[in-house]
């Protein structure tokens, strides 16, 4: 890639939260909550581990809920259903099976790069964490983080008040029987990708590496710390709060689930 | 009625409407695109509210392009959506 990592990551004090297993709704308040709070001058730039309580579909923000997901199939394998605040696509998640993580920085961070460079930007460190595990993964514009055995993940972002959310989620571990009767999959998606199955396109890290999943994310972690600084955080109880109201009047609500039908 | 259109180096649009009356109604646009801000995307699909069904394709992006002139489109153009909208009006890709 020709985005190269910026010294400017330096200028700030990054702040690292690893929480506990938390609901699938729960983690789409949280990062608007904790955007909100960086746009404010609340919290500073920080790395946001997650781990899922559950098992999920997320929707992007502008995808229409019946073309993308089967309701009767998710309630089956008692997968929750949650629509999050940026575009891009579905994802199957199960607790485990996925390393999820957010950024939430100032817009300064990536000031004059385009929207495309600033996906490969900031996720230059995740890749510089992968190849020292020996996986060669690369950035598939716009969003994609692929290898040559498949692609390994998905970045989306929004930007609010001067602040930019960029969230990934990649594979390690897939259920691909399941991903198929919960996810509806359509053709014309695939058919720029030149493969027929969704489920050939992932290839998932635990088969890349061999790792155990949290060997990984400590790898990446690492990573960020040696290149970015990195400063242990929590989320605060007034964080929480806030969450906690947007699960209640926005994410929580099946006006928000269904804000494209 | 339903029309996707996979954007060559870009995303998934998809267009569900109805037609009443020869004119477009009930428009609902999705997909795995990115826009900012989000609002947009109702800009979108109410400049196709109550277009003719017979409105040329061209006349269509230029709506489109319009209605989403202060917005920030990201794997999505207004070619792409006049696409979907052709496709749904033909009887769809599925």
């Amino acid at each position: 890639m020709s985005t190269q990592p910026s010294s400017s990551w330096r200028a700030y004090d990054w702040q690292l939260i690893r929480d506990a297993p938390i609901a699938p709704v729960m983690h789409m308040a949280l990062d608007e909550a904790l955007l909100e709070e960086v746009a404010a001058g609340r919290r500073k730039p920080t790395l946001r581990i997650w781990e899922w309580a559950a098992s999920a579909v997320v929707i992007g923000r502008f995808q229409s809920l019946r073309n993308e997901v089967d309701l009767e199939g998710a309630r089956r394998h008692g997968v929750q259903v949650v629509r999050r605040i940026t575009g891009g696509g579905a994802m199957f998640i199960e607790p485990g099976n996925t390393i999820t993580y957010s950024i939430y920085a100032p817009v300064e961070l990536v000031a004059g790069m385009s929207m495309v460079e600033s996906y490969a930007f900031f996720d230059r460190w995740v890749l510089d964490a992968l190849a020292s595990l020996g996986v060669e993964a690369w950035y598939q514009p716009i969003n994609d983080i692929t290898s040559a055995a498949g692609k390994i993940g998905g970045a989306a972002q929004t930007r609010r008040n001067g602040a930019v959310l960029h969230h990934v989620t990649m594979a390690y571990d897939i259920d691909s029987a399941k991903m198929v009767e919960v996810l509806r999959i359509g053709r014309e998606k695939l058919s720029d990708k030149g493969i027929a199955s969704a489920a050939k396109r992932v290839d998932p890290l635990r088969r890349q590496t061999g790792l155990p999943r949290e060997a990984i994310i400590e790898r990446m972690i690492d990573t960020f710390r040696a290149q970015h600084g990195l400063t242990d955080s929590a989320i605060k109880p007034e964080e929480w709060q806030a969450a906690e109201r947007l699960v209640e009047t926005k994410f929580g609500t099946e006006e928000w689930l269904r804000a494209v039908p | 009625m339903h029309g996707e259109y996979k954007i060559p180096g870009g995303k998934l649009v998809v267009v569900d409407l109805n037609v009443t009356d020869g004119a477009l109604r009930d428009v609902v646009l999705s997909g795995d695109f990115f826009l900012e801000p989000a609002e947009a995307l109702e800009w979108m699909a109410a400049a196709l509210e109550g277009l003719p069904a017979d409105t040329p394709v061209e006349t269509i992006a230029e709506r489109v392009r319009e209605a989403a002139a202060h917005a920030e489109l990201l794997g999505i153009t207004p070619e792409g959506v006049a696409e979907a909208v052709r496709r749904a009006l033909q009887g769809g890709t599925q």
